[in-house]
């Protein structure tokens, strides 16, 4: 595919995601919250490292020259190194014959003289890749799912609940690891069997809530008005259930990043020359018994991977706290 | 004070006492403390990562099984401690070496073998009033029957059979029957008499005197497979072995130590008389053709992780260790020489090149590097080694520019490969002779992309794939790597599913050439053997068959030089490195010989008097905590005492 496709592709994709945030946005309740949220620091902060390391990830996916992304063009200057280098030395690292390096790096290098930095930024596409790619698959079908089974009772809600009962009764990294090891390596891969079981959460909150607003008096009236079962869940259910759809997308992107880092430390997920910060912290394990320990490459990326994920969860919490009527 | 808490006070006191009789001592006590003799009963301490899965010596064919099978079982020869350039053998169990007899006009050969007399098997209870019997030809019938046995699942039996006759009809025989029929006549061999035996070859194959030196072809006694059936509380077989080695299985619990001892009438071998460096004489000469084995038991601690292996072998509970990549340049200088730390402790250093080739694979039958000699030159120029070794390989490995390793006849030190020059600029050439200028395919105008196979089961692998990628990368072209399980490996390379892999490689099962040739012998090509690269030569195959018949001499050293240069001229592989392992033994264990073939603990020599004192000093519990302990203690008391004193003022 040519560059200026895929580019303009990506770029769709991201105007597409904050058109829906618009849209979304553009409810009263949403815009009371999101007023509310303003007040929260800690919701900021985390939002602000959220968008951060995620625009990394947008800028590793944009390609200037074929097999250089924009991230890789702005750290051009930055050379590769022979190895192990420490966090800004002027030599290999505890080399029996310790070479001068080419450049000064922040973070270090590692082990193929890779600078950890920038594998440390180029983590955040394998992120990005996997918590988008999968939450787009898993969304719509938890969210569907769960507004059906709420909604219409009966035998439809008895299948979709014999369905995630019994997805959810198969230990969750088990299933993973089997349906990686079918399907084989690749982030679009690890993206299918994360969202074969992602979806259950999201179907079990959703249909409650469905179940709560299918018994208010305002669908009773839609209802009485003759509108048809499609219209109630699109034009009344489907909003007042899309905070808790946000707020799970939110909390869930961060368990995504959490499980393929575990799918790659365990050597199943990412594929060889992907940089993931679950490889990362898998190559750098054994360096920790090294004599001196080799630590930069673990702590980089576990970082990375802590700042995004806390971030991520005290999104979710301010969120939740926003849209609390109680709250208000 | 109560009953109740009196109790608990004792009972903790008891237990504090039994904490004080423990320490960090991992292995059990020695079988006895002297020998029937009064001298001190010497022990051997070594770690094994796991149990091995199999001791019988038929079946396994894995170093780990190796390692214990060659110290219970031997073979009728067995490599010269002290011949390794060449590599050179000896009688064992043989009385002299076999006599080669050529049969004229069938082209067959025979091997006549005589046994030493009074070889006994160890003394166990699979034999009439638990005393092993005197070994004698039946007893190679009967090994030879077992290597034919599909039951027994012998892994060379394929090999074997193309050599000596009758083994493969034997083995088709009880394939059918469904059973093995013991009591028929083997055409492998004719017993002479009870010490006296002849092997009948089906062509002239003089590397059978190899196998004589493996444990394939180690006698076992047909009561012990007849009595370790597993049946009735016994053991199997392949957990209970009998040979007529230098050391008896005495004891082996599971996951935590094997543990062998002298076996009393062992009298196979003595101690060389001679062939040693002069520098060794003070050492060697008091033990100059003394009785084997000097050491009366060996312990095999299993140990499943490298860590605490390397503080047992730090705190001197092991007596040998390697050098593990985390602990490297703590022990090993720039210069390959040992660390001052561990010099002053009076740990040795020693550098072995293993007998062996690695090398990264093309399939010679893919449209694009099968047909393209100067793609595959290209890519085998552009390889850097050195900087491989340096990254994996801690610098130690040797760069390899030919198949043979050193240590095999035909091997050519300071020999140089045109094409692992490691040069860019010769390889981008080469590149664009091939029809990919500056790596893009003229057909598509995209970069020329070939796959490249690895095994990616850790971390380390899946570095090293990407190591290689980048490598082959630097040419322009673009190398999408597939990720396979071993097996899966093992599967493409049989059915040619691969276009350029990577991580093979051949140790020598035994050091002559023809065993690392016939991987590129044409009529070897998989299913029938391991050609894995299938490649095809005319004058390659016509030598190899010449070459692996005949007798060593300056003929077969020029048909063996013509060869090593077609392989290097066709680039069927590209060669990467002979493997050197650096091992450490304790001041108490002087190495008596650099043999890699020969892994027998049977001349191992211990100092145990050194080895307690360097224990009891490596692992002397520092005084000051306890003063410090103590010192708060008697300030807390007195600190008490005072402020009672005041209050009661």
């Amino acid at each position: 595919m040519p560059i200026w496709i895929s580019n303009c592709l990506i770029l769709a994709g991201c105007a597409a995601l904050l058109v829906l945030l618009r849209a979304f946005l553009f409810t009263e309740r949403s815009r009371r919250a999101l007023n509310r949220l303003r007040r929260d620091r800690i919701g900021i902060v985390c939002f602000v490292t959220i968008v951060a390391l995620l625009l990394c990830g947008v800028a590793d996916c944009l390609q200037v020259v074929p097999r250089v992304t924009l991230l890789d063009y702005a750290f051009r200057n930055v050379p590769r190194e022979e190895g192990y280098s420490a966090p800004l030395a002027p030599t290999t690292f505890n080399e029996r014959d310790p070479k001068p390096l080419n450049g000064r790096h922040l973070l270090g290098t590692d082990l193929l003289g890779k600078d950890v930095f920038l594998q440390t930024l180029k983590g955040c596409k394998t992120a990005l890749i996997i918590g988008g790619l999968t939450s787009l698959l898993y969304i719509p079908v938890g969210a569907l799912l769960g507004i059906l089974g709420g909604y219409y009772r009966g035998r439809v809600d008895d299948f979709i609940q014999y369905l995630y009962s019994t997805l959810a009764s198969i230990p969750g990294i088990l299933l993973l690891v089997a349906v990686m090891m079918t399907l084989g390596k690749g982030l679009d891969r690890m993206a299918i069997a994360l969202s074969l079981t992602a979806w259950i959460g999201l179907c079990r909150l959703v249909r409650g809530e469905t179940f709560r607003q299918a018994a208010k008096p305002y669908v009773e009236a839609a209802r009485a008005l003759g509108q048809s079962h499609g219209k109630i869940i699109l034009h009344h259910i489907l909003p007042n259930v899309m905070h808790l759809v946000v707020i799970n997308a939110i909390l869930g992107f961060s368990g995504l990043v959490l499980t393929e880092t575990i799918l790659s430390y365990l050597g199943v997920g990412a594929p060889v020359g992907t940089a993931s910060w679950g490889i990362m912290i898998d190559s750098a394990r054994m360096e920790l018994s090294r004599e001196p320990a080799v630590w930069w490459p673990i702590t980089a990326a576990s970082g990375a991977l802590f700042a995004l994920v806390l971030s991520l969860n005290l999104l979710g919490d301010s969120l939740r706290r926003a849209f609390d009527p109680k709250a208000a | 004070m109560n009953g109740t808490y009196f109790y608990r006070l004792i009972a903790s006191a008891a237990l504090l006492l039994a904490f004080a009789g423990c320490d960090n001592n991992p292995h059990p006590r020695p079988l006895h403390a002297q020998r029937e003799d009064g001298k001190p009963w010497v022990v051997s301490y070594r770690a094994v990562g796991e149990d091995p899965r199999s001791l019988d010596p038929q079946f396994s064919y894995d170093t780990l099984g190796h390692g214990i099978i060659v110290q219970i079982y031997e073979s009728l020869l067995q490599y010269n401690p002290y011949k390794t350039d060449p590599y050179e053998l000896e009688p064992c169990l043989a009385d002299g070496m076999p006599r080669r007899i050529k049969n004229e006009g069938s082209g067959t050969e025979t091997y006549e073998i005589r046994l030493k007399r009074g070889i006994y098997f160890h003394d166990d209870p699979c034999f009439p009033n638990g005393k092993g019997r005197e070994l004698t030809a039946a007893d190679f019938v009967y090994t030879f029957q077992r290597i034919a046995d599909p039951a027994v699942e012998c892994p060379v039996l394929s090999t074997l059979q193309e050599f000596i006759a009758g083994l493969g009809s034997a083995y088709q025989h009880a394939r059918q029957a469904g059973k093995f029929d013991y009591s028929r006549p083997m055409e492998a061999i004719t017993v002479v008499d009870d010490h006296t035996f002849r092997l009948n070859l089906l062509r002239a194959y003089p590397q059978i005197q190899y196998w004589l030196a493996m444990p394939f072809t180690a006698p076992v006694p047909r009561e012990a497979v007849e009595y370790y059936t597993g049946k009735d509380g016994r053991d199997l077989f392949k957990f209970h072995p009998v040979g007529v080695g230098p050391y008896r299985l005495a004891q082996w619990s599971r996951s935590r130590f094997i543990r062998l001892a002298r076996h009393e009438r062992y009298t196979a071998t003595r101690f060389p008389q001679n062939g040693w460096r002069s520098s060794q004489d003070g050492l060697l000469q008091p033990l100059a053709g003394g009785s084997l084995p000097v050491v009366d038991e060996v312990q095999f601690a299993v140990i499943r992780e490298a860590i605490p292996a390397w503080l047992l072998f730090r705190q001197g509970y092991l007596d040998r260790s390697g050098v593990g990549k985390d602990v490297f340049n703590s022990v090993v200088t720039a210069g390959q020489t040992l660390s001052e730390e561990f010099r002053a402790r009076g740990v040795r250093l020693y550098r072995d090149v293993e007998p062996g080739t690695f090398y990264s694979q093309f399939n010679l039958e893919n449209a694009v590097v099968g047909q393209n000699l100067k793609l595959r030159q290209a890519l085998s120029t552009v390889y850097d080694q050195e900087r491989a070794n340096a990254i994996f390989g801690n610098g130690i490995d040797i760069k390899a520019e030919q198949l043979l390793p050193p240590g095999v006849i035909g091997y050519q030190p300071g020999f140089s490969n045109p094409f692992r020059s490691q040069s860019l600029a010769q390889a981008r050439k080469l590149l664009a002779e091939a029809g990919f200028p500056n790596g893009i395919d003229p057909k598509t105008g995209q970069p020329l992309e070939l796959t490249l196979d690895v095994i990616a089961g850790s971390a380390e692998s899946r570095q090293r794939a990407e190591f290689d990628q980048m490598q082959f990368q630097q040419l322009g072209i673009r190398i999408k790597i597939e990720e396979n399980t071993w097996s899966r490996f093992q599967e493409k390379q049989l059915r040619g599913l691969f276009q350029l892999n990577s991580g093979s490689g051949w140790n020598a099962d035994y050091p002559d050439p023809e065993n690392f040739f016939f991987l590129f012998y044409s009529k070897n090509v998989p299913p029938q053997g391991s050609n894995y690269t299938r490649f095809s030569n005319p004058e390659f195959d016509r030598l190899f068959e010449q070459m692996a018949t005949m007798d060593n001499g300056p003929e077969r050293l020029g048909i063996i030089h013509r060869m090593t240069a077609i392989l290097v001229e066709q680039c069927p592989v590209i060669f990467t490195h002979h493997p050197v392992t650096f091992t450490l033994n304790q001041p108490w264990v002087p190495r008596l010989f650099d043999n890699a073939m020969l892994v027998t603990a049977k001349y191992t020599v211990i100092d145990p008097a050194l080895r307690a004192r360097k224990i009891r000093e490596w692992n002397r519990a520092p005084a000051w905590p306890l003063w410090t302990l103590g010192g708060l203690l008697a300030a807390v008391i007195g600190y008490v005492v005072i402020k009672a004193r005041r209050s009661a003022l």
